[in-house]
């Protein structure tokens, strides 16, 4: 790790008057679990870390008409948060996912959304890819069994966060704040695919933060559920994991809300799926007729392919548990 | 020549008793080599080489050297400057702090002269593959086993089966890493390290740098598991002595997890290829095989093929093939495991061909008395009968299945010294060169001396793990029991009967009837005489009574048996396999403690687990570095992955002690592989069974 | 936090930065217990201007009960500090990337990494090392549950687990198996101890109600 000037605001306040004298090499810490170890691989050499841990305007969970979440809100507290496991559960269960007891005592949400992806040659400093400035994507010709089957391209990361799918899947917007000022926008706006642009996967610019997360109240018979499929239960990113939120009026589906993680250099939302389900029930061929569309498109690198053969199936079987308790 | 009491008259062996060191342990208190400091002491670290083939052209450390807090720096580390793999040492630096260290690092300027590298073991096989060594085939010629008469064997056989199987790199990538701390006393050189050999690493240590073996002292009081992978000296040793010579200050270098992983050793790859043929009745006549395997830039590769069964013509062809990678170092059972996976689907191959019972196809061909036993009990446990006929006949996407495997070990051990000190006050040393991995050696030695002496584990000091003391060999290929108990038993016994005689003399008896029981000593018959041990050993008339002894015949022997019964859920919607449960007999001759030797058949399962559907090395084909050098990618069993573990101890004491380490984790990949197919009738050949394996398996068998 | 070394920030307030964040909404809004939330006094001890370490520090660190006194970088992580600087080296560092557990320590009682926070950060917090789980020097149930079960073989991974499973029965005191495999399943073993572990806890738990009965 190289050295760094630590700043340690205990403010909004003060963290906006270190961010307006930012000038470009100043990174945020909130739980550092994914930062400290990118510092620890040398793969960013910051001027300044600014410390979020002292601001206590960030660490609060608040019931409004639909709730509000602070950045700092660590993954444990919003995984044990009794009305969220009641109103939002797949929440819950995306917190659950995630890590390790340890690092979900340590992990932030803020710190959750705009963790950098985990793939094999980004996080090596041995590769000079896309995202650092070289001129190869290496998991095209390299190994690429965790990568990207839609949405990839030039680079070919999948999106690390158990927290963006659920969240986009309820409709969270996300409001980011920064020396020019503060924007709310829907979450699902926050992401942005590498032909967009390569070094980063969201709109946030150098001198903005998250401060908090918005989630608009569920109308009653809302279903939902978050399946993330590890190959190590015990702790593992997703290979492929699927959020689905659906609202019903008399077993009717009204909306439906489908996005996937550990697909696509972004949560990947199915759009199809509300046209597909809307107004319907959810019958076995509703489901299959989603399941097929969640994967239509997809164009798997050389070792990838059965994820696409996993989304389906995960879409098909979240949906049919889904079904049973409707 | 020396015999062990009969089981049911010992007192400690056999029964089950907590380690010794175990408080330390669970309080932190135990010191292991990353544990070391001393005043002044300087951090060291390795530069590896960036790629997998090249020359180095210079190396430039002026940078380096500009960082404040760089003590030391070595340049001149590589003895050809040519490297052959990823990681492979170049350079080092020593520093004040792990911070600069880490930083110091990424100063050197290494101007490299690419060259042509190959990975991978089919490619590597290729007429066309880039030379390891540029004067020698990448593929080894071949080393031939043979026994019987093949030909004749097929002739014989009514069914021919024919068969490729592939397993993959596994690295022991033990918690503690490799590396040491030392410093120089004078001329001395003291070395703590992290190692399962403390007299071979001084043996090989003093030879490296040349001098005399009573200058090198090398101590490793705990250490965080090998596997294999610690029993030779580390060049990093060499580094860390130079370093600390260059800066005139203790240095510790501990080898971070991405060398870890890249240049300590692994257990070589493999792909078989074989042939068998049995008759209807289930005799199998003749088995073919032919072997690859890569243990990267060494030698090594070999696949114990047919591994456990009896039959009566053999043919083995394997041939070694060099790869650009860190070369291969023994691992739980070299060669055992890759050989196992392919010959138990074999096997059950074969038996479904035969329509016979894969238990019964085993029964016939396994000649060993103590595993027909043990299969038999294992089956009886873990309800073999319930196995499904037909595979894959589960409804619904989630299905179950069984299969079975067999261990084996051949080597004992031999040739350790100890020494025994009793003091007029009644406390007892035991001194002896050989080193606790985990396993419980330092525990099983005060249990044996206790034993021996009557007297309870408590009382007993053990010192191992220094070179200043007697000479026992490294702790591997299962041999540090049979090789350390029968040492330790005739020590003690030497100091019971010296001892005995002084007893002898002063109650005027015969020494035979001088007994140690309880706590006390005894004169059994007329004399009706009985002392305190305390009390006993306070007649020594010098202060402390000293005694050496060493291994002999007849308290411990070779050959191990064993067998596997694995139970697996298979979902065939995301291509998971759960192994569900395992029932596992051990074989043990004589039990030292129960507890250490359930822990042990434990791990060699949990390993067995970790290697079926887990473990593997991935290389980029494109830079020749390992994508995965971390507990992220390179993904091992933890606690959810950690199924219903039953050992079933079977003891035959009368074979005195046996090594337990290594066969444990042989049959469990392919018991697993077995289950998965009764599971869902796909066979899988490749190793680990991961997910994408299966679906494809799955898609194939669908189309 | 008692060094006064520190430098504040100069500059404008941007009232801007804090416009739509609500400053009502704090009063009604839940305040969770967080990872590593700020002590109540903290604002006031800190002042306006954020607080600015640069080069090395004096820094006090309350571990295991005492105030430790250590010089650190910015950079410096709490397992270095306490590995390297106070030579409490039950703590293991094995992975140093947050994926093994072997450095767990309970920062104001919660199992966290110490090998993935800064020690600068952790400043006024109750730290607790393995050395520190007994005051008294006897075992604590669950190091003599651990011992009596063999749960542990070359025991690198050891006080890591130690740590987690002493945090997993504070919070749940009579876990399942399946509640000890999930709230040890940040801890890494290569021995293969689990099982034992498993029984372990278990059995630490059994001994702690038992205790808290008798009293
Ligand atoms: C072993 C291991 C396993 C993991 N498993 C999972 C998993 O299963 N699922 C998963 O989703 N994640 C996983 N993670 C990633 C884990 O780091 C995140 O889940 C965690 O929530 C990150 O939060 P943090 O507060 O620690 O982030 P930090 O490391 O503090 O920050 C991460 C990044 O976000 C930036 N940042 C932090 N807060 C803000 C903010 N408020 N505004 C703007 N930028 C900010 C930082 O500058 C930094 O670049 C794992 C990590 C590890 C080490
Ligand atoms: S050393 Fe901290 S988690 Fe591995
Ligand atoms: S006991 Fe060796 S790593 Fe756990």
């Amino acid at each position: 790790m190289y050295n760094f000037e630590y700043l340690n605001p205990t403010s909004l306040e003060e963290v906006s008057e270190v961010l307006a004298h930012s000038d470009g090499e100043t990174v945020l810490l909130a739980g550092g679990t994914d930062l400290l170890d990118r510092l620890k691989e040398h793969l960013l050499r910051p001027r300044q870390v600014v410390n979020l841990k002292n601001v206590r305007e960030l660490y609060t969970i608040e019931r409004n008409e639909g709730l509000t979440i602070g950045a700092l809100v660590t993954i444990a507290d919003l995984a044990a948060d009794a009305y969220i496991q009641e109103n939002y559960p797949a929440l819950s269960q995306a917190a659950r996912s995630i890590a390790t007891p340890q690092i979900r005592n340590m992990g932030t949400v803020g710190g959750n959304l705009a963790q950098r992806p985990r793939c094999w040659y980004f996080r090596g400093v041995e590769y000079r890819c896309l995202k650092k400035g070289g001129r190869k994507c290496y998991a095209v010709e390299g190994l690429n069994k965790y990568h990207a089957i839609m949405g990839g391209g030039p680079c070919y990361i999948v999106h690390p966060s158990d927290l963006a799918p659920v969240l986009i899947a309820y409709g969270a917007r996300v409001t980011i704040s920064g020396a020019n000022g503060t924007r709310e926008i829907p979450l699902e706006q926050f992401f942005q695919l590498p032909a967009k642009d390569l070094k980063k996967e969201n709109v946030l610019n150098e001198n903005e933060m998250i401060t908090r997360i918005t989630l608009p109240p569920q109308p009653e018979n809302t279903y939902s559920l978050y399946l993330k499929f590890k190959e190590l239960e015990s702790h593992d990113f997703a290979v492929v994991s699927v959020a689905v939120v659906l609202h019903t009026r008399k077993k009717r589906i009204t909306d439906a809300s489908l996005v996937l993680g550990g697909v696509a250099p972004i949560p990947w939302k199915i759009p199809e799926a509300g046209a597909l389900l809307k107004g319907k029930e959810l019958t076995e061929p509703a489901i299959q007729a989603v399941a097929e569309q969640s994967v239509k498109g997809s164009d798997p690198l050389p070792q990838n392919g059965y994820k696409v053969h996993l989304t389906r199936n995960l879409v098909r079987r979240a949906l049919t548990e889904i079904q049973q308790q409707l | 020549m020396s015999k062990w009491k009969p089981l049911e008259k010992m007192k400690i062996l056999g029964k089950k008793y907590p380690r010794i060191d175990g408080a330390e342990k669970v309080t932190g208190r135990a010191r292991y080599t990353y544990d070391q400091f001393k005043e002044g002491m300087l951090y060291g670290a390795i530069l590896g080489s960036r790629y997998p083939a090249a020359k180095i052209v210079k190396i430039d450390d002026s940078m380096v050297w500009s960082l404040p807090g760089v003590k030391a720096v070595l340049t001149d580390v590589h003895p050809t400057g040519r490297v052959r793999y990823v990681g492979e040492e170049i350079a080092a630096v020593a520093a004040t702090t792990p911070e600069i260290l880490g930083e110091a690092l990424r100063l050197f300027r290494v101007e490299y002269e690419k060259l042509p590298f190959t990975l991978y073991l089919e490619e590597a096989m290729k007429d066309e593959a880039p030379r390891v060594f540029p004067r020698r085939s990448n593929v080894n010629k071949p080393r031939i086993r043979e026994e019987g008469n093949v030909e004749q064997g097929f002739a014989q056989a009514e069914v021919v089966l024919e068969d490729t199987f592939r397993t993959q790199v596994q690295i022991q990538t033990p918690l503690e890493s490799h590396g040491s701390m030392v410093y120089w006393d004078g001329d001395e050189l003291i070395i703590y390290d992290s190692t399962q050999a403390v007299h071979g690493v001084r043996e090989g240590i003093a030879k490296m740098l040349d001098m005399p073996l009573h200058k090198v002292r090398v101590i490793c009081h705990h250490m965080g598991g090998g596997f294999g992978s610690k029993l030779q000296p580390g060049i990093y040793t060499v580094i860390a002595a130079r370093l600390a010579k260059q800066a005139n200050a203790p240095v510790r270098l501990m080898l971070d997890r991405q060398l870890e992983f890249l240049t300590t050793g692994n257990r070589p790859d493999s792909l078989s290829r074989i042939k068998m043929g049995a008759k209807r009745d289930g005799t199998i006549t003749a088995f073919f095989a032919k072997t690859y395997g890569t243990a990267g830039i060494g030698n090594g590769a070999g696949v114990r093929l047919p591994i456990v069964y009896s039959i009566p013509n053999v043919r083995h062809e394997h041939h070694d093939v060099y790869t650009n990678a860190g070369a291969a170092r023994p691992f739980r059972a070299p060669g055992c495991p890759q050989a196992s996976f392919a010959m138990e689907q074999m096997m059950d191959e074969m038996a479904e061909k035969l329509g016979m019972d894969p238990l019964q196809f085993r029964l016939k061909n396994d000649s060993n008395p103590t595993r027909q036993k043990e299969w038999m009990i294992g089956a009886e446990r873990f309800g073999w009968h319930r196995r499904k006929v037909t595979p894959a006949s589960d409804p619904g996407p989630i299905k179950r299945g069984m299969g079975l495997g067999a261990s084996i070990w051949w080597p004992g051990g031999r040739g350790t010294k100890a020494s025994m000190k009793i003091y007029s006050d009644g406390s007892v040393e035991v001194f002896c060169g050989t080193q606790d991995l985990g396993t419980g050696t330092r525990t099983h030695i005060a249990a044996v001396a206790a034993e021996e002496l009557g007297l309870e584990l408590k009382q007993i000091k053990v010192h191992i793990g220094d070179s200043n003391y007697p000479r026992s060999g490294a702790s591997g290929g299962s041999t540090t029991s049979p090789s350390v108990a029968p040492a330790i038993k005739n020590t003690a016994e030497k100091a019971r009967q010296e001892l005995g005689k002084i007893l002898a003399e002063h109650w005027n008896v015969s020494p035979e009837a001088i007994i140690f029981s309880d706590g006390y000593v005894i004169a059994s018959g007329e004399a009706k005489q009985r002392l305190s041990w305390k009390e006993a050993c306070g007649l020594l008339e010098t202060d402390v009574l000293e005694v050496h002894g060493e291994w002999s015949e007849g308290l411990s022997s070779s050959g191990v048996a064993g067998c596997q019964f694995a139970e697996v859920e298979v979902d065939t919607d995301t291509g998971k396999i759960r192994v569900l449960r395992i029932v596992a007999v051990a074989d043990c001759g004589l039990i030292l403690d129960r507890l250490t030797t359930e822990s042990q058949v434990n791990g060699g399962i949990i390993q067995g687990i970790s290697y079926a559907l887990f473990e593997e090395r991935l290389f980029d084909p494109q830079t020749g570095a390992m994508v995965n050098p971390n507990f992220e990618t390179y993904k091992i069993v933890g606690t959810m992955e950690t199924p219903e573990i039953e050992v079933i101890l079977f003891d035959e004491p009368e074979r005195g002690v046996i090594g337990i380490g290594e066969p444990p984790t042989i049959p469990t990949s392919g018991a697993i592989a077995n289950a998965v197919y009764n599971a869902i009738g796909v066979r899988i050949k490749s190793l680990p069974m991961t997910p994408d394996k299966v679906l494809q398996a799955l898609a194939n068998q669908k189309a | 936090m008692s060094e006064k070394k520190n430098n504040k920030v100069k500059g404008i307030t941007r009232r801007d930065f804090l416009k739509g964040l609500g400053s009502g909404a704090i009063g009604s809004a839940i305040l969770t217990g967080g990872g590593l939330i700020p002590a109540e006094s903290k604002a006031e001890l800190l002042g306006p201007g954020a607080e600015k370490i640069h080069g090395t520090q004096k820094i006090e660190l309350l571990i295991n009960g005492k105030k430790e006194r250590l010089t650190v970088e910015p950079r410096t992580t709490l397992l270095t500090a306490i590995r390297d600087k106070l030579h409490l080296t039950g703590t293991k560092e094995v992975c140093d990337r947050g994926q093994c557990g072997a450095c767990t320590v309970l920062i104001d009682e919660k199992p966290m990494l110490a090998c993935m926070m800064l020690a600068v950060d952790v400043r006024g917090k109750a730290i607790t090392t393995v050395e520190g789980l007994s005051g008294s020097g006897k075992l604590t149930p669950v190091q003599e549950a651990f011992v009596e079960k063999d749960a542990l073989m070359c025991g690198f991974c050891t006080p890591g687990f130690v740590m987690a499973a002493t945090a997993l029965l504070k919070k749940n005191p009579d876990p399942s198996l399946e509640e000890i495999k999930q709230g040890l399943a940040g801890n890494l073993c290569r021995c293969g101890t689990y099982p034992k572990v498993f029984e372990a806890v278990k059995a630490a738990a059994a001994k702690m109600r038992k205790g808290v009965a008798h009293e």
